[in-house]
């Protein structure tokens, strides 16, 4: 692989690793960072990437590793905020995204960042990317059933939640 | 799409029995249409996720990423030569110890007729041999002491003639 079929073929890929880094670690110079990780670890390794079959799939399941890398050193340093036991992460924290979402968006946002680490990634692999089960099996290396228990999860801890918010203004 | 459909999606939906394209329908009519005000939690679910699958990276993100990759290759590229010089210095310097030990083993070889298992042998079987051979080496010894001695006489005579010349120089100064 020369470098303009890296360019043409690898790297448009980038937006959904960086969607999928920044949910995991909600900071956008760390996703970016594990990003440009994985891309240089691609190149680095181009003469094994023919036998890989689904280079996409590949490339987010790195990106999951390397953001889990990253999520264990800054537990071990203190510096990662937990939660009652979850992850509270505001992905599109930032001021101009909170403006452009609605407080109903906003809501959202909150109930998936509340989520188990597992169910948010699989809600953002199927909701937000659109993958099949089977890629998400392979991106996560998780069996059929563990994909659809945490998907079913995450999806009626979201939908109760909303009702509520909707119901009762909580 | 009518309430009945949208009802019949979500309740797939949830039960994560939708599939793919279906979802896509959900998420077309819930994002691009005015929804009932009980759907609208659930509308707002789908456009946030509608919204996070627009954010991309920023523009100069390739350029970035294609420096690193030339700086991995320079890096790498570097690695290799150092590789490279490291084993031509050992290749050289093993060479050199096997030229080194071939010869030392022709000299041994060589000296085998004197030396026989790194031991001096005699070069003569019979001792009255070995004591007129070394009778006459320490003649011939003993002739190049006495010629030497002979020449160091005449050197002295020399001296001794110079000497004088110099007695009779100073003798004639005085007069």
């Amino acid at each position: 692989m020369d470098a303009e079929v890296f360019q043409n073929r690898v790297l448009p890929v980038k937006n959904k690793l960086f969607r999928f880094a920044l949910r995991m670690l909600g900071n956008e110079d760390e996703a970016k960072d594990v990003v440009q990780d994985v891309f240089i670890r691609l190149w680095n390794g181009r003469e094994q990437l023919a036998d890989i079959q689904n280079m996409e799939a590949w490339c987010m399941r790195i990106t999951k590793n390397l953001s889990l890398d990253m999520l264990r050193v800054q537990k071990r340093r203190g510096t990662h905020t937990m939660n009652g036991g979850f992850d509270i992460q505001h992905t599109d924290a930032t001021p101009d995204v909170k403006t452009e979402l609605g407080e109903s968006m906003q809501n959202v946002s909150e109930l998936i960042a509340a989520l188990p680490e597992k169910q948010r990634q699989i809600i953002h692999l199927r909701d937000v990317e659109g993958y099949s089960y089977n890629e998400i099996c392979d991106i996560l290396e998780l069996d059929m059933n563990q994909v659809k228990v945490n998907l079913f999860r995450a999806r009626n801890a979201v939908r109760e939640k909303l009702m509520k918010i909707n119901a009762y203004g909580l | 799409m009518d309430s009945k459909r949208l009802d019949e999606l979500l309740a797939k939906y949830w039960n994560c029995q939708t599939t793919l394209e279906e979802e896509q329908e959900l998420r077309r009519y819930l994002t691009e249409n005015d929804v009932p005000d009980d759907v609208m939690p659930v509308a707002s679910l789908f456009r946030y996720f509608e919204q996070q699958g627009k954010m991309a990276v920023q523009n100069d993100f390739d350029r970035t990423v294609m420096q690193k990759v030339v700086q991995a290759n320079r890096a790498r590229s570097g690695k290799l030569k150092a590789l490279v010089s490291y084993s031509l210095r050992i290749a050289a310097g093993v060479a050199v110890l096997v030229a080194a030990i071939v010869l030392v083993r022709q000299e041994l070889r060589k000296s085998d007729s004197v030396a026989v298992n790194g031991e001096l042998v005699d070069t003569f079987d019979d001792p009255k041999e070995a004591f007129k051979e070394t009778k006459r080496a320490l003649e011939m010894i003993s002739k190049g002491f006495g010629r030497a001695e002979q020449q160091a006489k005449k050197i002295n005579t020399f001296n001794e003639a110079q000497e004088k010349i110099q007695r009779q120089l100073n003798k004639n100064k005085e007069l």
